[in-house]
């Protein structure tokens, strides 16, 4: 859930306590209430980074050390291909356009059977990853969703009230 | 000549496939589902095309998927190795459709022999002895009942649709007949759609002896020899051997020349293999036709020289076979060993799991074909074929040694493998005597041929 402080120290029990039952929650509200894919607040050598998840309301907790990284590769987040075969895209889902779960975004042809391209999720489409006739495969992002998710850059909250967990 | 074909297999064969396509400068595209990205003729394919999920029945059993990959990806023609949509004929005509070429035999060939009753029909007709069975599909028990007692027990209940020996029952007596058919349809209704089964005569001591044929469009076709597969564990095949020693020379040229023959005769077309049970006096009676290439077709590389998937490839392009009957040299004595990821010990129970540690062994007519490399994952959604250890010897004893040289050197880590099996095998007294049956292994049972060889 949270980080090791940057500095070699170690945090007491009470200051965790106060990050689990306090802080934490009160990020949480903030996230869920705003348009952001992540948060993170660092303070005096914490840090601390939310993430949503894939289900639309859940929020994810991550930490990570000072010299870490998210983990593995991530699963595509945007619409991916049903089968293999030629991508046509849906010309009443531009970018911007606002889509729900399942919204149809394009058709993948399949021996002239067209499959459909759903959004797996509520947001706005962003670029096409595929161009009009362009052959793809099973599985290959074809449509990026933006919203929700899709922020590349942890944006750092320097107004949240955030406490110093006590560092010895 | 095909310039780019799409290769619509896994494992070992997608490899195998891959090089006879290097060969003859033909370019290699391999299709694969999500399970299979990290497999190695994917990394060695010109290009590579993800057809599917893992389950097999909508990536590699998806005729539409196949055939849109092969389309999108420039391809000519489809080479779709074993298993999977190898002798489906629906799949080889729509293929032809989109105007592509399958290779194998073309859909007509490939309807025409599809039915394992209607073959045995046809080529008997043509002069291949066959195992006494019912006349036609069973209707009901009674007809079971009364054809069983025409042919005389023990007989084998054989779903029409089945293959690899997969939904078959042997049976003693009438009663267990009538227990065993009820369960005998309802698997071959749930495995194959069809419930049509037949009745044949159960040969106790059998040898499995496989005919190795080569037809092309031209009506011109040769015979590769014969394969012994007596090492079997409830009909799926371990350990493949040529020349067979349970025949000589006379019955061997005999029976070779006999299935060639008939499949042309029949109208056979491309790579096949006329299987055939021989019993203890050495008659061979004929049981099925392989429309493809098959596991063990290495073993008949081994003798003959010859590279039966670039030669399969050639003629399904239109081309004449590259040898004539003459020109075919068989040579020496070969052996396959099938490497499964398979726990012997515990009735052969499949594995799944990373491959910490790959070592190929090798020496003067030593062939590995395997997918293996270190850190590979094997998947646990298809079969457990690992690799084929193939030996070649001037003489069999010859190539016994070279097996056991090459199964000590073989290092496979991280999941369980039959290599045990393979080395009691390979001490065994029925196996060095050459006189290993078809049921030696379910009768005796797995763990106790195991115990019998360990001292």
């Amino acid at each position: 859930m949270t980080d090791r402080p940057t500095t070699p120290a170690v945090a007491t029990t009470g200051a965790l306590t106060r990050l689990a039952d306090e802080i934490l929650p009160a990020l949480i509200a903030r996230l869920d209430v705003s348009d952001l894919g992540e948060l993170e607040v660092r303070h005096d050598g914490w840090r601390v980074r939310l993430r949503r998840s894939l289900e639309p309301r859940a929020v994810q907790a991550a930490g990570s050390a000072g010299t870490g990284h998210a983990a593995a590769p991530e699963a595509p987040r945007g619409a991916t291909s049903p089968a293999v075969g030629y991508h046509l895209p849906n010309e009443r889902t531009p970018v911007g356009t606002k889509v729900a779960s399942g919204d149809v975004l394009g058709w993948v042809e399949v021996l002239g059977v067209r499959q459909e391209v759903v959004s797996p999720r509520d947001g706005v489409v962003g670029r096409s990853l595929a161009e009009a006739g362009q052959a793809v495969e099973y599985g290959q992002e074809l449509v990026v969703i933006d919203g929700a998710r899709r922020a590349p850059e942890p944006v750092p909250v320097p107004d949240v009230a955030l406490s110093t967990p006590a560092v010895d | 000549m095909f310039t780019r074909i799409l290769i619509a297999n896994r494992g070992e064969i997608a490899l195998r496939v891959l090089r006879a396509c290097r060969v003859l400068g033909i370019s290699p595209v391999v299709a694969y589902s999500e399970a299979d990205r990290d497999t190695r003729a994917v990394q060695l394919a010109d290009e590579a095309i993800c057809v599917g999920p893992a389950e097999s029945r909508r990536s590699y059993l998806s005729a539409a998927s196949i055939i849109s990959a092969a389309l999108v990806t420039g391809c000519d023609a489809i080479h779709p190795g074993y298993g999977f949509l190898s002798e489906d004929d629906t799949f080889a005509e729509m293929t032809r459709a989109h105007g592509l070429t399958f290779i194998g035999p073309p859909p007509e060939v490939l309807e025409r022999f599809a039915s394992k009753a209607g073959t045995r029909e046809l080529l008997a007709k043509h002069g291949l002895p066959t195992i006494p069975g019912s006349h036609g599909m069973l209707r009901d028990d009674p007809h079971a009942l009364a054809e069983a007692e025409r042919i005389g027990y023990p007989v084998l209940i054989k779903p029409s649709a089945g293959g690899g020996g997969r939904g078959m029952r042997m049976v003693r007596t009438a009663r267990e007949l009538q227990q065993a058919i009820t369960i005998c349809r309802s698997e071959a209704r749930a495995a194959f759609g069809d419930d049509s089964l037949y009745l044949e005569k159960w040969l106790e001591d059998n040898r499995h002896v496989e005919v190795q044929v080569i037809v092309d469009k031209h009506g011109n076709g040769i015979h590769v020899g014969e394969r012994d597969c007596s090492v079997q564990r409830r009909h799926q095949k371990i350990v493949e051997e040529a020349p067979s020693p349970a025949i000589d020379d006379t019955q061997r040229l005999a029976l070779a020349e006999m299935a060639i023959k008939a499949a042309v005769a029949a109208g056979y077309e491309n790579v096949g293999t006329l299987e055939f049970l021989v019993d203890g006096d050495g008659k061979a009676y004929f049981i099925e036709i392989n429309c493809r290439i098959q596991v063990e077709h290495p073993v008949t590389e081994m003798l003959s020289g010859m590279d039966l998937v670039a030669e399969q490839i050639r003629i399904a392009a239109g081309e004449r076979l590259s040898v004539r009957q003459a020109d075919v040299r068989l040579t020496g004595h070969a052996i396959e060993l099938r490497i499964n990821a398979e726990d012997t010990a515990h009735e052969f129970r499949p594995q799944a799991g990373v491959v910490e540690r790959y070592l190929a062994p090798g020496g003067p007519g030593v062939r590995m074909d395997s997918h293996l490399y270190s850190g590979y994952e094997v998947p646990p959604f298809y079969d457990s074929l690992l690799g084929k250890l193939v030996v070649w010897g001037p003489d069999r004893p010859t190539a016994i040694e070279r097996a056991r040289a090459a199964l000590d050197e073989l290092v496979v880590e991280g999941l369980v493998t039959n290599v045990p099996f393979h080395k009691a095998l390979l001490e065994s007294q029925p196996f060095l005597d050459g006189a290993f049956t078809t049921n030696l292994l379910d009768r005796v049972g797995a763990a106790a041929f195991l115990a019998s060889t360990a001292g």
